[in-house]
């Protein structure tokens, strides 16, 4: 197995006093996908913002890329996280959200056209992402964050909002992307998800 | 009462104590004991023969005052209702004017005070040569009326189009007799001023009947004010009245800026920068082209300074304090991608800039616009005759590194610290939370500007070793800021 780009173990995290996460063990590879998949509460996305720096662990150790997770800029130039919409930056369209991310990364995966293409926002394009349909402003966040280059992709429900066509189309984006030798993890809901990306289930189940 | 309304009156939390009560009744005393004197002081000074030039410049400000009042009435709803209240009762099947009557009767409190306001300026504009009672009744009944009869207009348009464009219409005419009355109003302001009070009087008979006809129609169409509107204007009050609260220009055109863009397709371009902290910058270049109107009627209001200095006879301190806010909301409209960054760092990220060079590449636009607006308004000070004997011209561009700062620092506020102590004082409680939040931004605007600041109180002083230190004193408070948003630990927020 190759050299693990997320080793996580015996992760414990409490939220106001309340138990979230208890004795959690998670790896990824490279080239791999990981799916998170359990009920509601039961920690998958507090799993995920501990893993992108976002939440320190009560106990447990977390290395990503080798070294404990931190919300710097060196470590997002490795990591790519999509969770929750993001304030648009209001002027500029569909494309130009690309075009600026394309810009900042020198050595982008995707041209801005290609992100269009991939993620059925061409006719879409010069709109401002806001006048877009909650499932297209879903494509475009995800567009962006497979747009730039990166070494681990951070997916808190990817799925929401999108049709079932698309889904399928993003499972084999996220799989090409694991072929590329990214890795890829993922908290979902959507067990077809993971199964079409051949992703590997890890089962959080709600602390008592 | 409403019964829904009565329902909510009695969940609500204790009536006020004895504590609340003294602070009120103290404050309220406080109040009329410090402006008591000052209303009699401007009483007795509005017997006169008023200054043509002056006279111009003083009803051209209470115009432009006018207008204002009639967009933000227009721009906030102006019918709105508490959030709470937005999702739970113009949903429901109350009839509409129940629920609103409150705000109604909150407008035209409102309307009152400020129609008040307006008419003390026109006359103190205009002066009062002779029958003094006379003319305050005539200009206080035209300003209420004038205000009322605005106000209900913004309410017949919130549910009609054929009234918005009359507002429209309203408003565009207030600003084109506010820009003559400035450029050219010295003979017409003249006239004015030595109207007979009676022509006054039935001027203002006539506007308070039109005001009342307008009131009449607008409480009738309150029934037909659609709840779509309603929840929307609502939702933008809060952002309003917290902006208006916490004296931060930027966070209002937040709200504001999404209404305008969504829905619009733009014409999209090519990034015409390479590389990460520039490239992301250049985001509130591109923002700012696009709304060329919006950059008109900032450089448009330059004129303001010298207006407000020629009615006041100088440079006093309203023309100080409106250069000032001027130059502040120049810098903090530039300010939009640090300020969503601040609030939702997700794109920052995702770009993955390094907050230091993000910071200074932020600061350009800010500090340019800064400059060019106070470079502007301070050759209208100079034309005006209202600038000692400094090089004016050198003045923007020295606050614009402390103001750009100011603009970045206030756009990166996180929320109010509500742990913080409320001090007790004898005018009343003082938030602590609050007063920290408010004073961020506006204290480096002041420790960058206080050279010139200073300036005024040695006029006989030469000015150079002033200038000099405002040099210092703006890039030192620039850079500080950009070094300290970087530093070590610092997080991927941009502000």
């Amino acid at each position: 197995m190759p050299h693990a780009l997320i080793n996580a173990r015996d992760v414990e995290v409490e939220l106001g006093g309340t138990p979230v996460l208890r004795g959690v063990d998670l790896t990824a590879a490279p080239g791999e996908i990981v799916a998170v998949v359990g009920e509601n509460g039961a920690g998958k996305s507090t799993l995920l913002r501990c893993l992108a720096g976002l939440h320190p662990p009560l106990a447990g150790r977390i290395d990503v890329l080798d070294a404990p997770p931190a919300d710097t800029p060196a470590f997002w130039r490795d990591v790519a996280l999509v969770g929750d919409e993001p304030a648009w930056y209001p002027g500029l369209s569909t494309r130009e959200h690309l075009e600026l991310m394309e810009a900042v990364h020198s050595r982008a995966r995707l041209t801005v056209d290609e992100a269009l293409a991939e993620f059925e926002l061409a006719n879409r394009a010069d709109l401002a992402p806001l006048t877009l349909s909650t499932g297209q402003r879903q494509r475009l966040s995800l567009a962006m964050a497979l747009l730039r280059p990166s070494r681990l992709l951070l997916l808190d429900e990817p799925e929401r909002g999108l049709d079932e066509g698309f889904r399928e189309r993003l499972a084999e984006t996220l799989s090409a992307y694991a072929r590329e030798g990214g890795a890829v993890v993922m908290a979902t809901h959507d067990m077809r998800l993971a199964r079409h990306t051949g992703a590997r289930v890890v089962t959080l189940e709600a602390t008592p | 009462m409403n019964p829904a309304r009565a329902y909510l009156r009695s969940k609500r939390g204790e009536p006020m104590g004895w504590t609340e009560r003294y602070s009120l009744l103290f404050g309220v005393g406080l109040a009329v004991m410090l402006g008591g004197q000052q209303i009699t002081d401007a009483l007795e000074g509005l017997v006169r023969q008023a200054d043509p030039g002056r006279a111009a410049a003083g009803l051209a400000l209470a115009a432009a005052g006018y207008v204002g009042f009639l967009a933000l009435a227009r721009a906030i709803g102006p019918v709105v209702l508490p959030a709470a209240d937005a999702a739970w009762l113009a949903l429901s099947p109350l009839p509409r004017r129940s629920v609103l009557g409150r705000s109604a009767m909150v407008l035209l409190a409102v309307a009152t005070a400020g129609g008040l306001v307006f008419g003390l300026a026109l006359l103190s504009a205009a002066g009062a040569p002779d029958k003094l009672v006379l003319r305050l009744t005539g200009a206080l009944v035209l300003g209420v009326g004038a205000a009322v009869g605005g106000m209900a207009m913004a309410v017949l348009g919130q549910g009609s189009h054929s009234w918005d464009s009359w507002l429209l219409g309203l408003i565009a005419a207030g600003t084109a007799l506010a820009v003559l009355m400035a450029v050219y109003g010295g003979d017409i302001a003249a006239r004015l001023a030595g109207a007979p009070a009676e022509w006054a009087a039935a001027l203002a008979g006539l506007v308070a009947a039109c005001a009342a006809l307008l009131a009449r129609k607008a409480w009738a169409a309150l029934d037909r004010v659609p709840a779509r509107g309603l929840m929307r204007s609502s939702a933008r009050m809060g952002r309003a009245a917290s902006a208006a609260a916490m004296m931060d220009p930027g966070m209002l055109t937040w709200a504001a800026e999404d209404n305008h863009w969504r829905g619009r397709a733009v014409r999209s371009r090519r990034w015409p920068v390479r590389g990460g902290a520039v490239a992301t910058a250049w985001q509130e270049w591109r923002r700012l082209g696009r709304r060329p109107g919006r950059l008109a009627l900032l450089y448009g209001a330059a004129v303001l300074p010298a207006v407000a200095a020629q009615a006041g006879g100088g440079l006093s301190v309203f023309a100080v304090g409106v250069l000032l806010c001027g130059a502040m909301t120049a810098a903090a409209i530039c300010t939009t991608g640090a300020r969503r960054d601040g609030d939702n760092p997700s794109l920052a990220r995702l770009l993955a800039g390094d907050p230091r060079r993000v910071m200074g590449a932020r600061a350009v636009l800010p500090g340019v616009m800064a400059a060019t607006w106070l470079l502007f308004a301070l050759g209208g000070l100079a034309l005006a005759g209202a600038l000692p004997g400094v090089p004016w011209w050198l003045i923007g561009p020295l606050a614009a590194p402390a103001l750009a700062a100011a603009a970045l620092r206030m756009a990166g506020r996180g929320p109010i610290d509500h742990s913080l102590p409320v001090i007790q004082t004898p005018g009343g409680p003082l938030p602590m939370g609050v007063m920290i939040w408010a004073g961020k931004g506006v204290d480096l605007a002041l420790v960058g500007c206080a050279p010139l600041l200073v300036l005024p109180l040695f006029p006989s002083a030469s000015p150079a070793p002033f200038l000099l230190t405002q040099a210092v004193a703006g890039l030192g408070v620039l850079a500080v800021f950009v070094l300290r948003s970087g530093g070590r630990g610092a997080r991927v927020r941009l502000t």
